[in-house]
């Protein structure tokens, strides 16, 4: 520091606070800012994660509902419970001699039932993040420093 | 100030480098693994299990398992929840509080299931349905409710079977802890539960991601027809009660392709409810099933008399239990003789009532000689002494067995039903074979096969000759497609005119043997059968079993049916208590299959 400078300090101290205080400013905004991005991205991570935990709780619980409804709808509709409706709705079985057989030219037989194809499975490949996303400082010097 | 802030710098980014590279750095990694999720195993839901027409009956629902976080019990929530479970599940308070109650911390356990204790001491968590879900539920949201804190009802699947008791021994069933057992529940059970995954869950939101799916299990189209299954079952039911049976079975399969159409079976297995056909336990029979019974006590005195308190319940027995055929094994010693030309269908047998075969002296079964007969005539009368001739005098030993293995007996037909066993035929490779075991043989008597061994064994006399595979599965759907079994022809031990021949001579025989199991309008080929009951000391001169195969229409036949009635009371005879059965059976069928009789099987519409 040159004897100018030195003087011009003594004589107004001030400057020198004002220098340091606007510095310690500089860097407080600095930190800040990078901690506000920080929260922010944070924030929108987590909120983003929630949603995916409150979904999959969603997805499960309906998956479930369906279920149930699934195996009443067959429980109301057994074989059982139809011949009771059918019988208490008048109808009755019928006997072969009852029966007119007629042959119908063209006729195409309705296609036989085709179970439906259960969901196709993703598996935990599929659902990972990219490391970029989820790996730490030292995973990304270590993996910065090994050549390949 | 800088110096100081510089300092506290340098001291973070020290304790960053410690904590990534220094000596504890595998335990801060450990620590942070634990603290961002739980393993947690992800069970893909079972596979469906449907009829060849779409009806379901097999699926899942849930229940729920009781779960207690152990951290979070204090004294008022452990006598709260011990309280509340007890009155809700009917369950002893002492052994919920005592669960409570245990130091589990101590033991490093956090989180336990809650159990119970069966009949027989084994322990189970408990399982808690839909509806006392509920009221848990709305209980634990309930703020002047009980303190019901640190209980967790976790979602558990449950297998359920829609149709009940139908179809059920074909069905099986599958366990608390999701693995089958029987029927196609146990033959496909690594098909229909897919493959569970183990993946770390995260807690934190921000290490949320989108949970795997589990490969899932595939589901099922079955060959049955849920109509033709619930037709047999009812028909069954008449005739067990009807008869006074212990037990019975009745099977339908299309002999063209081997699928298996209906499998019944009394009593009753409902896999909803399958405890009581655990080892060691004695199905209700029907007690309340046979309410419709007049004499209920008599029933039950005669039934303990017939039973044999050793005994345990058959699953499945369609394929699983093993009986002696009697008079409906002689088509297949008779189809044997017609194709290796030893005898022809006119060819005239001079019956004197008895005939002995390596010692052993064998009557008919009404103990007459019939005099001169020819071999429709033989099985007409379902004639032992002339199937005993046929087997010891004509066929020889050698060709007999040969014959037999053949056809598959005392060996597994490869249905795709769990349990099947081989049966038992002893040959002359067997030290314990004598030459009176061929005479035996020859009518039934002294040989053991399944249900379904039968079925497969006759097909080959239905179908040219060619004897198919029984089998219950027509497609199996996955998400990759859909795989549909192709027809397997076991071999063919007969040729082709001799089948005919032989189904000829069957339908002749059955026209003029009994009106019992005729069909207006349809012509049918089948044999009664009605053996004795082996048991340890030798026959059991009380009891028999009575039975009746038979296929139709003669001679494309689209059906073929076997009933088998175990012990019957009110006639020992198959022809009596077998046969129609199978008559009343084949007249649904026919109508279930759209089967016209057989003048609308010309090409002229509006035939009747």
């Amino acid at each position: 520091m040159t004897a100018r400078k030195k003087q011009a300090f003594r004589q107004t101290p001030w400057r020198v606070q004002l220098k340091l205080t606007g510095r310690t400013v500089q860097v407080t905004v600095v930190l800040l800012v990078v901690a506000g991005l920080y929260l922010a991205v944070n924030a929108r991570l987590a909120d983003a994660g929630r949603q995916v935990l409150v979904l999959e709780d969603q997805r499960e619980s309906l998956q479930r509902a369906t279920a149930e409804l699934t195996a009443q709808y067959a429980e109301q509709t057994n074989p059982e419970r139809m011949l009771e409706r059918a019988g208490s709705l008048g109808y009755k079985p019928a006997d072969s001699d009852e029966i007119f057989y007629l042959q119908v030219e063209g006729y195409v037989p309705p296609p036989a039932f085709v179970a439906p194809r259960p969901p196709s499975s993703r598996l935990e490949g599929a659902t990972r993040l990219s490391p970029a996303y989820t790996e730490t400082l030292g995973e990304w010097m270590t993996r910065w420093l090994t050549p390949d | 100030m800088m110096v100081g802030v510089s300092l506290l710098a340098l001291g973070l980014l020290f304790q960053l480098v410690r904590v990534q590279f220094g000596p504890y750095a595998p335990i801060f990694a450990d620590w942070a693994e634990t603290s961002a999720g739980r393993l947690e195993r992800l069970v893909p839901a079972r596979g469906n299990i449907y009829d060849r027409n779409g009806n379901l009956l097999a699926t899942n629902a849930t229940r729920y398992i009781a779960e207690i976080e152990v951290r979070q019990l204090h004294s008022q929530s452990r006598q709260d929840i011990a309280t509340t479970m007890s009155e809700l599940l009917a369950l002893p308070f002492e052994d919920l509080k005592a669960q409570l109650d245990t130091d589990w911390i101590s033991v490093g356990q956090y989180r336990i299931r809650l159990t119970q204790k069966d009949d027989k001491g084994q322990t189970w968590p408990i399982g808690i349905e839909k509806q006392e879900a509920q009221i848990l539920f709305a209980l634990q949201e309930d703020p002047l409710g009980p303190d019901l804190s640190g209980l967790d009802l976790v979602p558990a699947p449950r297998r359920v079977y829609p149709a009940g008791s139908l179809a059920g021994h074909l069905l099986g069933f599958v366990n608390q802890e999701g693995k089958g057992f029987y029927g196609v529940e146990g033959y496909y059970d690594e098909w229909l539960s897919g493959r569970p995954l183990t993946v770390e869950r995260p807690i934190i939101p921000p290490e949320a991601r989108v949970a795997p799916d589990p490969p899932a299990g595939v589901n099922l189209v079955l060959t049955i027809d849920s109509g033709i299954q619930q037709t047999a079952e009812i028909v069954l039911r008449e005739a067990i009660d009807d008869s006074d049976a212990e037990s019975g079975q009745i099977l339908v399969m299309d002999p063209r392709n081997g699928e298996i159409l209906a499998m019944a079976a009394w009593p009753p297995l409902n896999p909803n409810d399958y405890d009581e056909w655990l080892p060691g336990g004695k199905p209700s029979v029907g007690e309340s099933d046979k309410k419709e019974s007049d004499s209920e006590e008599d029933d039950e005195d005669s039934d303990s008399d017939k039973k044999d308190e050793d005994e345990e319940p058959v699953i499945t027995p369609g394929v699983a239990g093993q009986y002696e055929p009697g008079s409906t094994f002689k088509v297949l010693t008779m189809a044997a003789a017609l194709d290796a030309g030893v005898v022809t269908p006119l060819e005239q047998f001079i019956d004197t009532g008895e005939i002995e075969v390596g010692g052993h002296t064998i009557r008919n079964w009404d103990g007459r000689g019939y005099g001169p007969v020819d071999m429709i005539g033989c099985l007409r009368y379902s004639l032992n002494v002339c199937l005993a001739h046929i087997a010891a005098d004509e066929l020889g030993a050698s060709l007999f067995y040969d014959y037999m293995s053949a056809f598959g007996i005392g060996q597994i037909t490869g249905a795709d039903l769990a349990g099947e066993i081989p049966g038992n035929l002893r040959t002359p490779r067997d030290p314990l074979w004598t030459e009176s075991d061929l005479g035996t043989n020859s009518f039934g008597q002294g040989v053991s096969l399944s249900p379904v061994q039968l079925m497969a064994a006759v097909s080959a006399i239905a179908n040219d000759g060619f004897m198919v595979q029984p089998h219950i599965v027509r497609q199996v759907v996955g998400p990759q497609g859909v795989f549909a079994p192709k027809t397997t022809v076991l071999g063919q031990p007969i040729s082709t005119d001799t089948a005919r021949l032989l189904t000829e001579m069957l339908a002749i025989s059955l026209e003029g043997e009994t009106s019992h199991a005729s069909l207006p309008g349809y012509r049918i080929a089948g044999k009664t059968g009605t053996a004795q009951i082996a048991g340890e000391y030798g026959y059991d001169p009380r009891w028999t079993i009575a039975s009746f195969i038979g296929w139709g229409p003669v001679p494309n036949p689209r059906f073929m049916i076997l009933v088998k009635l175990d012990k019957p009371e009110s006639s020992p005879w198959g022809s009596v208590v077998a046969a129609p059965v199978f008559q009343e059976l084949a007249e649904r069928v026919v109508v279930l299959l759209n089967i016209p009789p057989d003048p609308a099987q010309m090409p002229i519409a509006g035939a009747r």
